[in-house]
């Protein structure tokens, strides 16, 4: 009769025989295999505002010093603000200012996040969340999601993609949804630009993002029935930095995104649901076909806010 | 390990890569070897785990963390090779009695059949908290947080797996297998 003891002496002195296994042959074959696995870059690496230099916390800091100190200004009884000028902005740039009122757009508190599971997904509609905002679109053929089990990813938020893995190649393109607070002021130096305070500013600083050129400047759109911002531009080949390293936006938690390729085409809009702002993203390939673009546009276009 | 390695590999170095799979690629078979029992699987098992973190690790928030995330894409890659053992190669063979070396004596040898049919018997759940806890030497609530599991399942899996290969040692009164069928 064997005791609890014995059991476990002897299950580990057998867990512990012919201790000499070499993985040598199984190192070989995935270091020959590296260069055809590329990586699956989650766009927002595991670098947050808390690790940069001192000056950019600081800069980052004053910048947020200073537009909370403006939002309060704005908000106090009787202040209309700089100037204590009464009219009412005249801008029609969507708001990136959370709504104090839930909309049926926005999900209830507690509500869980509802993203379609890792995969291939049938020609349909979907429904998504990001950042509390719910909404739906129509998918082709020949589209995956991300699904949302990542636990430890830099980033839980959720992507569609074309194709079954995450490719650069011409065929591919990437779709992801994101809460985007700030761009960079040198992407190749990661550092941050000051947070942004509207959606006509973060769209003004995608298009100014140095290394890059404009396709389609800031423009007012409508996406499922509510104003964006929309804008196009295409990362240069000839930037200071590998694409990894090329520092694009950043959320609010302090993650920045990176670039993928190099010669690289993301189409932004900036959607405002009822106060909230809403970040999705069309990022094609050097190479990249119109009608790739075109069932971009598609997916956009067939979106609806509940 | 090296988090600067980590964060090199992170952004597509493959030399820091290759060192820091050159570090634990033993290790990691090992594991393998020793949840799957075999040796074809353990090597197809690691490899899999091997290319899918350098797949996946720009995604790895804390480069501190590789081994940890490390060890659970394994087990993941564990539960994929039984599975494809269970759809082609539903075996087990056991090493006849007499093949074993001159140098073990006898009870250990019976202890080793037990214990290895016992192992089989258990699921790649329970294999996976044996070998991790009594080989590893990872406490259960490391174990748990690499499997992904509560603290009181990776109990309660330990127990029960335990028990199972004390059951199996106590066969051994029992007539000695010298075969298990294929």
């Amino acid at each position: 009769m064997s005791t609890d003891r014995d059991t476990t002496r002897i299950v580990r002195s057998w867990l512990r025989t012919d201790e000499h296994e070499s993985a040598d042959r199984v190192l070989d074959n995935v270091l020959a295999l590296l260069d055809a696995t590329p990586q699956r870059r989650p766009r927002w690496p595991a670098r947050r505002i808390a690790d940069m230099n001192s000056v950019a916390k600081l800069a980052t800091a004053v910048a947020a010093v200073f537009v909370a100190a403006v939002v309060g200004l704005t908000l106090l009884p009787g202040r209309g603000g700089p100037g204590d000028d009464p009219t009412p902005s005249p801008s029609p740039s969507p708001s990136l200012s959370p709504s104090p009122s839930s909309t049926p757009a926005l999900l209830p508190s507690g509500s869980s996040i509802v993203f379609p599971p890792a995969g291939a997904l049938a020609p349909g509609r979907h429904t998504l969340t990001e950042d509390g905002i719910v909404f739906s679109l129509q998918v082709p053929d020949g589209w995956y999601s991300s699904g949302l089990s990542c636990p430890l990813c830099a980033s839980d938020a959720g992507w569609l993609q074309k194709g079954p893995i995450d490719g650069t190649d011409p065929g591919y393109a990437w779709l992801p949804f994101w809460s985007v607070k700030g761009v960079a002021a040198d992407p190749c130096g990661q550092t941050p630009a000051p947070a942004a305070t509207s959606a006509a500013e973060l769209a003004t600083g995608v298009a100014a993002l140095p290394g890059t050129d404009v396709v389609t400047a800031p423009e007012d759109v409508t996406v499922g029935g509510r104003p964006a911002k929309h804008v196009v531009m295409k990362v240069r080949e000839d930037i200071d930095c590998a694409a990894g390293s090329y520092y694009m936006w950043y959320d609010g938690n302090g993650d920045f995104r990176w670039a993928t390729a190099l010669g690289q085409t993301n189409e932004v809009w900036i959607v405002d649901v009822d106060g909230a702002s809403l970040w999705i993203e069309g990022e094609t390939y050097k190479g990249s076909t119109p009608a790739l673009e075109q069932e971009i546009q598609a997916i956009i276009d067939s979106i609806q806010f509940n | 390990m090296d988090a600067d390695l980590v964060i090199r590999a992170q952004r597509g170095d493959k030399d820091a890569y290759a060192v820091l799979a050159a570090g634990i690629a033993d290790r990691l078979l090992a594991v393998a070897r020793r949840i799957l029992r075999d040796f074809d699987l353990a090597e197809d098992a690691t490899q899999q785990a091997l290319l899918t973190a350098w797949r996946d690790l720009p995604q790895l928030r804390d480069p501190d963390r590789f081994e940890s995330w490390l060890h659970r894409l394994l087990v993941r890659a564990c539960y994929a090779e039984s599975r494809r053992e269970r759809r082609w190669a539903p075996s087990l063979r056991l090493l006849p009695v007499g093949e074993q070396s001159a140098d073990d004596d006898l009870s250990s040898v019976v202890d080793r059949d037990e214990i290895e049919r016992g192992f089989r018997r258990l699921s790649i759940d329970h294999r996976a908290v044996v070998v991790l806890h009594h080989y590893l030497d990872l406490p259960l609530d490391r174990v748990a947080e690499l499997l992904g599991i509560p603290v009181g399942t990776a109990h309660s899996r330990l127990h029960h797996a335990m028990r199972g290969l004390r059951a199996a040692l106590e066969a051994d009164a029992r007539p000695p297998t010298r075969e298990a069928a294929k």
